[in-house]
């Protein structure tokens, strides 16, 4: 997940966020929330965001998961916090 | 149909609309296997002045398994991309397209090919030419000879063709979905009419097609040429599947589309008529959505066809053995989710195990016959279906009679199939011209010009 900042996630993530209502049928796996939690670590660094797009999607904001899409890439954020923050931007 | 339109969601997204698979023994080099995907359903040939083309934004897949878990082990991916020379023009070509290079040729389709085994991706060939629709004599003469510039020898001995085809699969829709009605048996019908000859909703109709020719070698486990049919590795399971991105972002104001994240598969295809006829309409587009190895879930649906209670119920007193007959339909479930173990016909096997996967299963073993029947092997032709998939089999009759209760003696030697059973059919069968006798095998489209709308034959 080195494409990606916690900080440009942010960014982007209200920039998109009344899209991200927008694709509600979309489902998330525990499976990937279990993997994204290790590659959460690399999301915190202080390595630049790419230039692709970033779609956040949270199908249920009370889990807590925030799927982060770019390129072919998927992974799955546990972050109650942040996912609450958007889901209040969105409202 | 086979598989056009065969689930409420897929019928809404054509260019990823999984239509039909043919996998065979090519008839003209037997130590190569043919496979085809269809896509596109129901193409009228005039369809201008946006000619069909396959999905930029879609994935589209051949998956071989050969070794029985149902999972691919050999990928074929297709990606395929649009040039346009001139968007200030709303012509699709501006003047006659005499070569698949010409500059007359204004909308053109390119794509590539990489084989996935495991985590290796292995890039066969790209910025691949598809050839135009067929338009017409003015602008498209010659179409034939057009066609055959976009056959590509490519990697490691295979041929491809991407395309505009003739749909090579015929059928009576009109009938089948007006209530079963079958024309050469409807006296017999509820709504009982005089008897007719059937009627090819297809006739004129064109798909597009990915035709891909593999040396046997490339499709077995251990890298060999099957030669044994009784052997478990001369036996590989073929499907095809295409899929989209998981989100889609409609960018306001400009036309485009912003398509992220990992691709989600939206249509898959093995057997004909598996989920158009076998899986109920509640739970198709969940069905396209998932792995074959998952298809265990809808064995009931194959052992207890819901079509196999119809017909007794639209022909009154024509099936009554088959109305009897209660017992999970083993016959079926070894046609469609696990292929025919040994023993059950004589000289053939296409078993892959256990795992119940909606595949063709193609006994590489068996070589092309000589004289094929188009009912395959219930017509006494292990080449044919449900040996793999030739286009020109007639798997329409094959499933009706199968479900009618023709194979069912196979696994129940005790059980009499009714007569009806061996002669229920859409009363059409292959017609030649419609096929090729060398790649792609599926015949020339008809011309936009040359079509007359809604004539069948």
């Amino acid at each position: 997940m080195t494409a990606l900042t916690r900080r440009g996630f942010v960014t982007k993530s209200a920039g998109t966020a009344a899209g991200l209502t927008a694709i509600g049928a979309l489902g998330a796996k525990r499976a990937d929330a279990e993997r994204a939690n290790t590659e959460l670590a690399d999301a915190d660094s202080d390595a630049p965001a790419g230039s692709e797009p970033v779609v956040a999607y949270i199908r249920d904001p009370s889990r807590g998961e925030i799927s982060v899409m770019t390129g072919e890439r998927e992974v799955t954020v546990r972050d109650p916090k942040l996912a609450a923050r958007i889901a209040r931007a969105a409202r | 149909m086979s598989s056009h339109r065969e689930a409420p969601a897929i019928s809404q997204d054509p260019v990823a609309d999984n239509t039909d698979t043919y996998a065979f023994v090519s008839p003209d080099d037997p130590g190569t296997v043919t496979i085809i995907s269809n896509y596109l359903p129901l193409e009228a040939p005039f369809g201008g002045p946006n000619f069909f083309e396959f999905g930029d934004d879609v994935l589209y897949e051949i998956h071989i398994d050969n070794n029985g878990d149902g999972k691919p082990d050999i990928t074929y991916e297709f990606r395929f991309a649009t040039e346009v020379r001139d968007p200030g023009t709303f012509l699709y070509n501006t003047g006659p397209i005499a070569s698949i290079s010409s500059a007359n040729w204004n909308r053109r389709q390119f794509y590539s090919v990489t084989r996935v085994t495991g985590a290796k991706r292995e890039l066969l060939a790209s910025h691949l030419a598809c050839p135009p629709c067929n338009i017409g004599p003015a602008s498209t003469p010659k179409y034939a000879d057009l066609a055959a510039e976009a056959v590509h020898s490519i990697g490691a001995g295979h041929t491809v063709f991407a395309g505009q085809r003739l749909d090579g699969f015929y059928v009576d829709l009109g009938s089948i979905f007006d209530l079963g009605d079958l024309r050469p048996f409807q006296k017999l019908h509820i709504a009982s009419m005089a008897d007719a000859h059937g009627v090819n909703a297809t006739h004129e109709f064109g798909v597009h097609s990915i035709a891909l020719k593999v040396p046997k070698p490339a499709l077995t486990a251990n890298g060999s040429t099957p030669t044994n049919p009784s052997l478990a590795g001369s036996v590989i399971g073929v499907w095809t599947a295409a899929s989209r991105r998981r989100s889609v972002i409609r960018e306001a104001g400009t036309g485009l589309n912003q398509e992220t994240g990992p691709w989600v598969q939206i249509s898959r295809l093995g057997n004909p008529l598996f989920n158009e006829v076998i899986v109920p309409i509640g739970e198709k587009d969940r069905w396209n959505a998932l792995p074959a190895a998952q298809d265990g879930q809808y064995l009931k649906y194959v052992q207890h066809p819901e079509l196999a209670g119809l017909l007794p119920v639209l022909y009154p007193g024509v099936f009554p053995n088959l109305a009897a007959l209660s017992a999970a339909r083993a016959d079926l479930v070894a046609v469609l989710l696990t292929g025919i173990p040994s023993g059950i016909v004589p000289g053939f096997q296409n078993y892959t195990g256990t795992v119940y996967a909606d595949q063709l299963r193609l006994n590489m073993a068996i070589p092309p016959a000589k004289s094929p029947k188009p009912l395959g092997l219930i017509g006494g032709d292990a080449a044919g279906f449900p040996n793999g998939r030739r286009v020109f089999d007639d798997v329409v009759t094959v499933e009706l009679r199968a479900i009618a209760g023709a194979t069912y003696p196979l696994v129940d030697k005790t059980y009499k199939p009714d007569g009806a059973a061996a002669l229920i059919t859409d009363g059409l069968g292959p017609n030649d011209t419609r096929y090729l006798s060398h790649f792609p095998y599926l015949g020339t489209p008809q011309g936009g010009y040359q079509t007359t709308p809604l004539a069948a034959a």
